[in-house]
């Protein structure tokens, strides 16, 4: 059974339609990965389901309790951690205070250290003087104590190195391994669809394209065609 | 040179006040981001209510608890408004806004209370507490100053030390990261508003006697409060406690020289300028050249 279901979501800016009719899931140790070039609609999307912007129709469940209307902070309590773009650590804040900030019951600071063993050693360092990549880490593992059911995440490779993308990537395919739904939103499109399992392709706030990551990985021009339309 | 010296004391329970007013107005701006100009106004709206209820025959320690209570429930509501609809608001708009609300509850205040109509307010802490120098240092100073400090070593401690804390300095660097984590942001938000209006509302009880007990001259009080916050840069709760104090005394020390006591009024207008055009000084430098 799907974690996360959105149905028929359409959420305006400005009074301007971003996103209409859409209808996506994502399912318990699997990651959807949502495509699109810019404009598309997709970090719209997001903030649409984590509740930072308001719907204007449809329904977004998690485990089949609608929560479209609910706070950001109910949403949280409900299962869904957003991992926002622009890598928004608490800048005043050290690495280990990030991380207790966000230490619900149940959930131990050990585990945000075993998924990035590299934060251990910069536990006492302001979160301001963090590397980009580091920064990144910070908020996956603080979202990751929230204990979420499902993880969103907006374009975690921004302004990133390649190598520390790539070790972003595994550490998000090692959380759907152990059981979390991700919610993906990528631009870089192949490493994506490399360790995503269902893949929505978006163009003027509509899902064009629905269907297996691989195949779509295996199709460039495919690919290439779902993003210029025509 | 002892009559200056005895101004100066007795600027001291000003001094602890304004000092604890700006500390207040430092721990709303830290974590909630508001520059809030409704602080004395809130503490008034407590103030009044003790001496309504004084006047009515109540006695007076239960009347200075419900006094507290009182400003501690007016500093919700604003805190409410605030977080409500000017939640994502520019700190500027934020500031405009408790300008717009400080008129309006000076306005209601002045209407409930009879505008000028004198007032009996009881003095909580009458006598002295020691000689200093050959001068009176009476318990009201000794109080607003050691509340002050209290205030600014628990500020510390409870935002340093505990999970509130951490949340609530999170919560002032970025709220909606904040909010996405789970963290109740209208909650904590609410609790900063009635803490600072608690706490204020028993500083301007203290100083209420030795000021015209007037709803607008306590509520204007914020303006020497903000010189005190800006000397700490809204930033540092020790630097705001220092000027607070220093403010206090060179008030005092200004109305005992009859060619300048007139406009001691506009030390603290004075003060907030110097401020800005130190703070400013190396922006400015940098555009000159």
């Amino acid at each position: 059974m799907s974690k996360l279901v959105v149905s028929n979501l359409s959420i305006n800016r400005a009074e301007l339609p971003v996103v209409s009719s859409l209808d996506i899931s994502v399912e318990s140790g699997a990651i959807s990965v949502v495509l699109g070039a810019n404009g598309a609609g997709k970090t719209t999307l997001l903030e649409g389901l984590s509740g930072i912007i308001p719907v204007a129709g449809g329904s977004i469940a998690i485990d089949g309790r609608d929560i479209h209307k609910a706070r950001p902070g109910v949403r949280s309590r409900e299962g869904l951690a957003h991992v926002e773009q622009g890598r928004t650590v608490f800048r005043q804040l050290t690495t280990e205070e990030n991380l207790k900030v966000s230490l619900h019951s149940g959930a131990d600071l050990a585990e945000a250290y075993a998924l990035f063993p590299e934060l251990v050693q910069r536990r006492t360092v302001r979160a301001s003087l963090l590397s980009g990549g580091e920064q990144q880490m910070l908020v996956i593992a603080r979202a990751l104590l929230t204990r979420p059911k499902v993880l969103l995440i907006d374009e975690m490779s921004a302004g990133l190195a390649p190598v520390i993308v790539t070790r972003l990537m595994s550490a998000v395919r090692k959380l759907a391994d152990n059981g979390l739904a991700v919610l993906l939103v990528e631009q870089f499109a192949a490493l994506a669809l490399s360790i995503g399992n269902r893949a929505y392709v978006m163009r003027r706030g509509r899902v064009v394209h629905d269907g297996d990551c691989m195949k779509l990985l295996k199709s460039p021009d495919e690919l290439h065609r779902l993003y210029l339309g025509g | 040179m002892n009559a200056l010296l005895t101004s100066a004391v007795a600027g001291l329970t000003a001094g602890g006040t304004y000092a604890l007013l700006g500390v207040c107005a430092v721990f709303t701006y830290r974590l909630v981001a508001v520059v809030n100009f409704t602080g004395a106004a809130i503490g008034t709206a407590g103030t009044f209510v003790l001496i309504a209820l004084y006047e009515a025959g109540f006695p007076i320690w239960p009347s200075v608890v419900a006094g507290i209570a009182a400003g501690t429930m007016v500093g919700v509501a604003i805190g409410t408004i605030m977080t409500r609809w000017f939640g994502e608001a520019s700190a500027s708009t934020k500031a405009a806004v408790t300008v717009a609300l400080l008129v309006g509850i000076i306005a209601i205040g002045l209407r409930l209370t009879g505008g000028q109509h004198p007032h009996n307010m009881p003095e909580l802490f009458p006598g002295s507490a020691f000689r200093m120098a050959g001068v009176e240092v009476t318990i009201a100073s000794v109080l607003t100053i050691g509340l002050a400090a209290l205030f600014t070593v628990l500020a510390d401690l409870f935002l340093n030390t505990t999970k509130v804390g951490l949340n609530l300095r999170a919560l002032a660097d970025r709220p909606m990261a904040a909010e996405l984590l789970g963290i109740r942001v209208q909650l904590l938000s609410l609790l900063v508003w009635g803490m600072t209006g608690a706490f204020t509302t028993f500083a301007l009880m203290i100083i209420a006697p030795q000021r015209s007990p007037n709803f607008m001259t306590l509520s204007l009080l914020v303006v020497p409060a903000l010189a005190a916050a800006l000397v700490g840069l809204f930033r540092s709760f020790w630097r705001t406690l220092a000027g607070g104090i220093v403010l206090g005394l060179v008030e005092g020390m200004a109305s005992s020289v009859d060619s300048i006591s007139q406009y001691r009024s506009a030390i603290p207008f004075l003060v907030v300028l110097a401020v800005l055009l130190w703070s400013q000084r190396e922006a400015r430098w940098d555009e000159a050249r």
